[in-house]
């Protein structure tokens, strides 16, 4: 393909999609288009079947015309013939009468001439030496000259007649017969004629052949004669003779030199050959063919006992003439006729669509804002006028629900945004400080909220109160707002309750009656507090029906919990108590059921299986410190749920005890319960900060705060008058210094007296509570802890920078 | 532990020496119940020579002066030692006294 060939189709090409675009953006040409061809359609098949039809009636009435007319022809041809047969049998009749007259035989041939004009010629001639006066040759021979007819004796020995075929086949055939066309020699006029003659032996009485009666036809007329009958225009007759010479040919050079079968030596044409031997055959009919290029119809029939058959070619193309025409006249009409209905059908729907035009741009301005366009009023009553109506509807209700809209956002944004001020007021109330080894060498610890809504009803909490870390996590029932607010009362019951009591079980107790007295929406919460005595290990917890926590040491073990109900709805229930002994290093990993439930889009959930299986890891990886565990447990849950929405609530906490310190230098002293003991006791302290290097001023604090507890103990550990003995450890290392006040009294915890207020004036101050004040003042922490029957005083001074 | 009470210039005036620990309380109370009669006189607590207290000592003291105040009169502390002090101040009484 060359360039501007392929320039040409590239521009086609673009041109029809030019045309396909056109077409799609205008619904008139679209419609128009189909309607015009579904018409073109119908017209086709009844326009084709019509022609089909037409058709084949001008096919039969052609055949019927044309073998009409091959009838005649036939008919005409074998009168014609049987004329001259009728006329040589009468003549044969006449001369066998008398024979031996010659004068006679001019006569006769003259008269049959002169009865029959159409003849071409006609000799009566003799065998030799018949008349004896006339020589050897005797031939009365007659032919028709111009107007008049002229009669002469043939034969010479120039022209021997009784050695030509037209004088022999009869006799050698022994019957009367047409000879095969031939050239006749007129010698007075020396010109040529193609005949062809029906020749007749005459015999005499004995039967001895005496001569021949020769009539002839010249082919040129009778072609003439035939061709003068044709059906159509450029339709023609053929004859041909026995052996398929043409006879009669509109070509007169073929005829008697060519036969039907010439053709196709040089060009095999086999319905010609097939044609041919029909003819010779003799038989009748009509054959479809193909004639020097043309499609024709060609008649044939033989004539009656000739041996010749003759045949009536026709040209479909004249056959068909008149219907081409009326065929194409109609075809141009339906074309016009279609164009002009595509063309007005488009400017009709054009019309008719034009309103729709006109909504579209309003609809356009509406949808841009503008909503008090005015719309025309198309006074309708049709799909376009309900149209035009609806819109008018539909825009007045639009300017409706955008004023509702605008009011509706107001308010949610509002509520949004009260939302969230709630939420930062909740996420405020959650501690925000872990500490981590580097702030702590007791415990490290590190939580996560994540609420489905805004705000949510999860909790934790935790704080250092002496040398216990107390801690908690729970889980409100429900979701949203009304989750958030008794979170909010839980959290603060635990700060308030877990200032006045050390142990979990009290603490859940005395929150549980707080609250399911003032619960008057049939809420829970699970909850699961824990206290932590950071010298020792010991983990006191109590859980009221919530998620067991994972313990994370040198291996996972869940923690065994008993099952108490949730708190909130039984204000008489008595929560009980569980103890468990951590290890250096170990980690309690706590969680809402947000964790467990936490669901993927296919509803599955997270559930403790997986928990386990990331802890696990967590563990082989020494990836167990709180961060990391719970970064590492976060990131498998946002991985299992991919996109989905979260469902609930969310929340972890991870505390890792690393406490690791040890006392070196140990001193005691054992005291009666006797407050008289107390220098002895002042002394001691004063001995042991001297041991350690403290300075005046820290070495009085230490004493005062010593005083102050082991006076405690004896007043209150043992009933009035009761004798027992207070023992008093001192141990220390380089950071600090410990005193262990231990007696086996009734159990009492000095930590859990309320504070006083130091800045009240003296008449409004109390003489009580100083004591403990002025310990936790002087010292660094104060922890109780009741083992083992006896009570269990510590406390603490950070020495580290102040020896 | 020694305590001394006198009159001065129209003054009372307890001059407290040595250790008021627990052990000293008792007998530190009876001594200066004296002082919770005083009518028309400020009372002057001595304590130059204080070298310790604990929170019983500070207990008769906020006796003294809540029974001062009652009857109109003043309670004044002289010559308070820094170790001392540091008591007084954690526990607020360093507000409620006045110092000369």
């Amino acid at each position: 393909m060359s360039i501007v060939e392929r320039e040409r189709a590239r521009y086609e090409i673009s041109i029809m999609k030019e045309i396909i675009i056109y077409i799609r953006r205008k619904l008139s040409v679209r419609i128009s288009l189909w309607v015009v061809l579904f018409a073109a359609l119908i017209f086709n098949v009844a326009l084709g079947f019509l022609f089909y039809q037409s058709r084949e009636a001008v096919r039969q009435e052609a055949i019927s015309h044309a073998t009409q007319i091959l009838e005649n022809t036939a008919l005409r041809v074998e009168s014609i013939l049987n004329s001259v047969e009728v006329a040589s049998n009468n003549s044969k009749w006449l001369i066998q009468r008398h024979p031996d007259q010659p004068d006679s035989m001019m006569v006769y041939s003259r008269s049959i001439l002169l009865n029959n004009p159409d003849f071409y010629n006609c000799s009566i001639a003799f065998e030799p030496y018949h008349f004896k006066n006339y020589g050897r040759y005797f031939s009365a021979y007659t032919k028709h000259v111009g107007d008049s007819i002229r009669t002469v004796h043939g034969g010479s020995d120039h022209y021997q007649y009784f050695y030509m075929d037209w004088y022999l086949m009869s006799q050698l055939l022994g019957h009367p017969c047409w000879t095969e066309p031939y050239l006749d020699y007129d010698v007075p006029t020396n010109t040529n004629e193609m005949v062809t003659s029906y020749s007749q032996t005459l015999t005499d009485k004995q039967g001895k052949v005496i001569g021949v009666v020769n009539i002839s036809l010249s082919l040129s007329w009778l072609s003439q004669t035939i061709s003068a009958m044709k059906p159509y225009p450029n339709s023609y007759s053929i004859m041909i003779g026995r052996g398929g010479t043409y006879f009669v040919h509109p070509d007169t050079t073929k005829i008697s030199r060519e036969t039907i079968f010439t053709q196709t030596i040089e060009t095999p044409d086999t319905a010609l050959t097939s044609l041919g031997y029909a003819m010779q055959r003799g038989e009748e009919g009509m054959k479809h063919m193909i004639i020097d290029g043309k499609e024709s119809y060609v008649f044939y029939k033989p004539l009656g006992q000739t041996g010749c058959s003759m045949a009536i070619v026709c040209p479909e193309s004249d056959i068909f003439s008149g219907f081409d025409r009326l065929r194409r006249t109609i075809i141009a009409i339906v074309t016009v006729g279609l164009l002009l209905m595509l063309f007005f059908f488009i400017r009709i729907i054009t019309r008719e669509l034009r309103p729709l035009r006109q909504l579209a741009d309003d609809a356009e301005t509406i949808a841009s804002g503008q909503f008090d366009v005015e719309l025309p009023d198309f006074q309708r009553i049709d799909e376009i006028g309900q149209l035009s109506h609806s819109f008018g509807n539909m825009q007045q209700s639009l300017v409706k629900y955008i004023e509702e809209l605008k009011d509706t956002t107001a308010q949610k944004a509002s509520i949004e945004s009260d939302l969230r001020i709630a939420s930062d007021i909740q996420m405020g109330m959650l501690p925000e400080n872990f500490p981590t080894k580097a702030d702590r060498d007791d415990a490290q610890l590190y939580a996560t909220l994540t609420p489905a809504k805004e705000v949510g009803g999860d909790l934790f909490d935790f704080y250092f109160r002496d040398e216990k870390l107390f801690f908690c996590i729970g889980d409100v029932s429900g979701k949203g707002v009304p989750a958030s607010l008794f979170m909010a009362v839980t959290r603060s019951t635990f700060r308030t309750v877990s200032a006045q009591e050390s142990m979990p079980d009290r603490i859940v107790t005395t929150m549980n009656k707080t609250i399911a007295d003032m619960n008057k929406t049939h809420m829970f919460v699970t909850l699961f507090v824990g206290v932590l005595d950071l010298p020792t290990g010991r983990l006191y917890y109590c859980n009221a029906g919530h998620n067991a926590p994972l313990l994370v040491g040198a291996d996972i073990n869940e923690l065994p919990c008993n099952s108490n109900i949730p708190v909130g709805f039984m204000p008489k229930w008595k929560y009980s108590l569980q103890e468990a002994q951590l290890s250096t290093g170990t980690t309690i990993f706590l969680f809402t059921d947000g964790l467990t439930e936490a669901m993927n889009a296919d509803k599955a959930q997270f559930e403790m299986e997986r928990i386990n299986e990331v802890v696990v890891r967590a563990l082989a990886n020494q990836q167990q410190e709180p961060r990391q565990l719970i970064s590492q447990m976060t990131e498998a849950v946002h991985q299992f749920v991919g996109d989905a929405e979260q469902s609930d609530d969310l929340t972890m906490m991870a505390i890792q005890y690393i406490w690791q310190q040890t006392d070196l230098q140990t001193q005691s002293i054992v005291l009666p319960n006797n407050t008289q003991e107390v220098p002895r006791l002042n002394a001691f302290v004063e001995e042991v900060c001297k041991t350690v290097g403290l300075d005046e001023m820290v070495t009085m604090q230490i004493k005062v705060a010593v005083e102050e507890a082991v006076v405690n103990v004896m007043r209150y550990a043992y009933p009035l008058g009761k004798s027992g003995d207070v023992t008093i450890e001192a141990a220390h290392n380089d950071q600090r210094l410990k005193f262990t006040i231990i007696d086996s009294g009734k159990p009492f915890d000095p930590t859990i007296q309320s504070e006083v207020d130091t800045t009240l004036p003296a008449k409004k101050r109390s003489l009580g509570g100083l004591g403990i004040h002025i310990i936790r003042q002087n010292m660094d922490s104060i922890n109780y802890e009741r083992i083992d029957n006896f009570n269990v005083l510590t406390l603490r001074k950070n020495i580290f920078n102040k020896v | 532990m020694k305590i001394r009470i006198e009159e001065i210039d129209g003054n009372v005036v307890a001059t407290v020496e040595g250790c008021l620990d627990t052990a000293a309380a008792p007998e530190a109370e009876k001594v200066m119940d004296p002082l919770n009669y005083v009518e028309g006189k400020d009372i002057i607590i001595d304590c130059t020579d204080l070298e310790y207290i604990s929170s019983a000592g500070l207990r008769i003291f906020l006796g003294i002066l809540q029974n001062a105040e009652d009857r109109g009169g003043h309670v004044y502390i002289k010559g308070l030692n820094e170790k001392v002090l540091a008591t007084f101040a954690l526990t607020g009484f360093n507000n409620i006294f006045e110092f000369i």
